[in-house]
């Protein structure tokens, strides 16, 4: 983890409100793990006040050249302000942070996304086609529209769900999901689930996931101020269990974590 | 002439005036990478209590115009995990560490302050009579002269370290406690803590903190933090630390000049972990305009035209006679 400066190559709106920024790194940028965030600051000027923690899309090396992707929705200031940020731009961010997913040998991993959550989930994929393992890849979207990276998904197979119907299956991405599990007869000793998306996906996915003993890795999302594990800002409320005394800082001990052991209901 | 930054809090010497603000960087390990602890004069760590407190259920934290709310609960070790976790750390960090401590009663703050200077790794406490989140507490000790007396006085005789009384913005007359705390034997006083604020989310009809209530930080608070500094430095003689908002190098000379002898940087180091090192070239370049290129020429320069009706008491009056005698 390092504050590095960096550059915006490009910055443009793939769809309505949905950004996808690319930002040159320099070398003193560790090579990131997929579901690993930055946090940026996205303009110059004091406000927006914090940063901006953003989970990568992916990262590329060519030669000399290091850069991160970020694909990100404007849903406030923040991200307002860095959707107008323009080519040669310079920025700066803190990273790679926390801690990414952890495919384990020898099991069919199940990529589940819901809507924009599908970046982090995009970078695991290419990451295990690169490495030669076949895997599910479960995208859900409101509309056809939204589903961002879909011609990315190469190497493994990939079910498409809207909640439009406008392509693919006409349901949440949890019906592909349950269909997915008997349908290919999967087993905990045979598969595990990566999943990303709203916190009330998330939530339906690891119910499925605990009730059948299968292990479910989560990216979690919510506010940060520091980002490094200080301010103790970002506590994950955990269900009862050996763990559950404490709050596990999401920044340090997550963003990716068992989603079974996460008490959805009680995180915002 | 090299501007010379040093500046002395009772028998702590700080080579700069420049420290992080308690609850910012933790016990410093976290931020390790991303500021260079060399080049300022000190840390505050994170509150310590005696018990291992878990903090507060989210949401802890919300972003408000130029400020955030927080809502911490003071998660930390407690005491005991402090003494085995943390201070190992503090030993190694390579500017002045001053551990933060907040007890429940008397008798709380009476052990954390044996427990801290039996440490050794401690080169001040920072008495935290002030923290807005951790209910009744807290806040009592901070808004009510007669009990910080009660605490200090306890205390006092337990160490031969530096003792900072961290002061609460949240009330109506700062100084009153601040003149309390010097009274009782406090070498300085700290201050502002957060200012107690809330955030509403109008769609959801709820509060946004899970606490409702939390403490505002950040730039948006500046003014207010300068105004209970003024009003401090004119009530008390030993140093005070000023704090609140700090997030351009130059709003540490502001604070210098209005009178603190040192200053703190929080919030705005989530944004930026280089302000403290910047906020340090800003004094040196202030310092070396002055013809004594000394930081005490600084501390509390600043030139207040007569006639205003502005309250003069206290330290600054004095200064201002021993100015007019010589
Ligand atoms: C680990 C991690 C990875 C993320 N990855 C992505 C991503 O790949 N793409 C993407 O579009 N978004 C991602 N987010 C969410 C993104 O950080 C927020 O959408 C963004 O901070 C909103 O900022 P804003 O100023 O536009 O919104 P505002 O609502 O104006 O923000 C106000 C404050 O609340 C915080 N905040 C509000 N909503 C969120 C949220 N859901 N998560 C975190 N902080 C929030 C902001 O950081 C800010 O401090 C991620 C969040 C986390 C924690
Ligand atoms: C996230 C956070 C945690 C804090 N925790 C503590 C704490 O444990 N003890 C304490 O005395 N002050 C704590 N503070 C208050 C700061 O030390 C400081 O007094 C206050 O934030 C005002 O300064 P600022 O505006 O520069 O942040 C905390 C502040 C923040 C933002
Ligand atoms: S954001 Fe500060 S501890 Fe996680």
């Amino acid at each position: 983890m390092n504050l590095v400066s960096c550059s915006v190559v490009s910055n443009h709106e793939v769809s309505a409100g949905n950004f996808l920024i690319t930002l040159q790194v320099p070398r003193s940028f560790a090579r990131p793990q997929p579901g690993q965030f930055v946090h940026l600051r996205v303009g110059e000027d004091i406000e927006p006040l914090l940063r901006r923690p953003y989970s990568l899309e992916g990262f590329t090396e060519r030669g000399a050249l290091r850069a991160v992707r970020v694909y990100f929705s404007v849903v406030g200031r923040g991200s307002g302000v860095l959707a107008r940020q323009e080519k040669g731009t310079k920025l700066d961010l803190i990273g790679p942070l926390g801690i990414g997913f952890t495919p384990r040998p020898r099991r069919v991993p199940i990529l589940v996304a819901g809507g924009r959550g599908v970046a982090p989930l995009l970078f695991l994929s290419r990451r295990l086609r690169e490495r030669k393992r076949p895997y599910v890849f479960l995208f859900g979207a409101r509309s056809r529209t939204d589903l961002y990276g879909v011609r990315e998904i190469r190497g493994g197979r990939l079910h498409l769900a809207t909640d439009d119907g406008s392509i693919g299956y006409e349901g949440s991405v949890l019906d592909l999901l349950e269909r997915e599990w008997t349908g290919a007869r999967h087993t905990p000793l045979t598969a595990e689930i990566f999943t990303c998306g709203p916190h009330g996906l998330l939530h339906a996915i690891s119910d499925f996931a605990r009730e059948r003993g299968i292990r479910c890795e989560a990216s979690l999302e919510g506010p940060m101020a520091c980002g490094v594990g200080a301010c103790r800002g970002c506590p994950v409320p955990l269900l009862p269990g050996p763990d559950s005394g404490r709050y596990p800082a999401m920044c340090v001990e997550g963003p990716v974590m068992d989603a079974t052991i996460v008490d959805w209901a009680r995180l915002p | 002439m090299k501007p010379s930054l040093e500046v002395r809090i009772a028998g702590l010497t700080l080579r700069n005036p420049v420290l992080v603000a308690s609850g910012i960087i933790g016990y410093g390990r976290e931020y390790e990478r991303l500021v260079d602890l060399e080049r300022i004069g000190g840390i505050v760590t994170k509150t310590v209590t005696l018990h291992a407190r878990a903090g507060n259920p989210p949401p802890r934290i919300c972003e408000t115009p130029s400020g955030m709310l927080n809502s911490i609960g003071i998660e930390n070790p407690g005491l005991q995990g402090f003494l085995e976790q943390k201070v190992p750390i503090l030993r190694e960090l390579p500017c002045a560490a001053i551990v933060s401590v907040e007890g429940e009663d008397v008798g709380e703050f009476c052990e954390l302050v044996r427990g801290v200077d039996g440490s050794g790794a401690a080169h001040a406490i920072e008495v935290n009579i002030s923290c807005p989140n951790v209910g009744p507490h807290g806040l009592r000790y901070s808004t009510d002269a007669g009990m910080a007396r009660e605490v200090m006085n306890a205390i006092r005789p337990l160490t031969r370290l530096p003792l900072i009384a961290k002061l609460t913005p949240n009330v109506t007359r700062i100084a009153e406690i601040a003149q309390a705390c010097e009274d009782c034997g406090a070498d300085a006083v700290s201050l502002v803590n957060t200012f107690i604020g809330m955030a509403v989310d109008a769609r959801a009809r709820r509060p946004i903190l899970g606490t409702v209530l939390g403490g505002l930080s950040g730039p948006a608070i500046k003014p207010l933090a300068l105004a209970k500094l003024w009003e401090t430095v004119q009530a008390v003689d030993i140093p005070v630390v000023g704090m609140g908002g700090i997030a351009r190098p130059i709003d540490a000379v502001e604070f210098l000049l209005t009178g603190a002898t040192a200053v703190e940087v929080g919030t705005a180091m989530f944004a930026n972990p280089a302000l403290p090192e910047d906020c340090v070239g800003a004094i040196e370049q202030a310092v070396a305009a002055l013809p004594s290129a000394h930081v005490e020429d600084l501390i509390g320069a600043l030139e207040v035209p007569e006639g205003r009706g502005v309250i003069r008491a206290g330290k600054a009056a004095r200064r201002e006679a021993g100015r007019h005698a010589s």
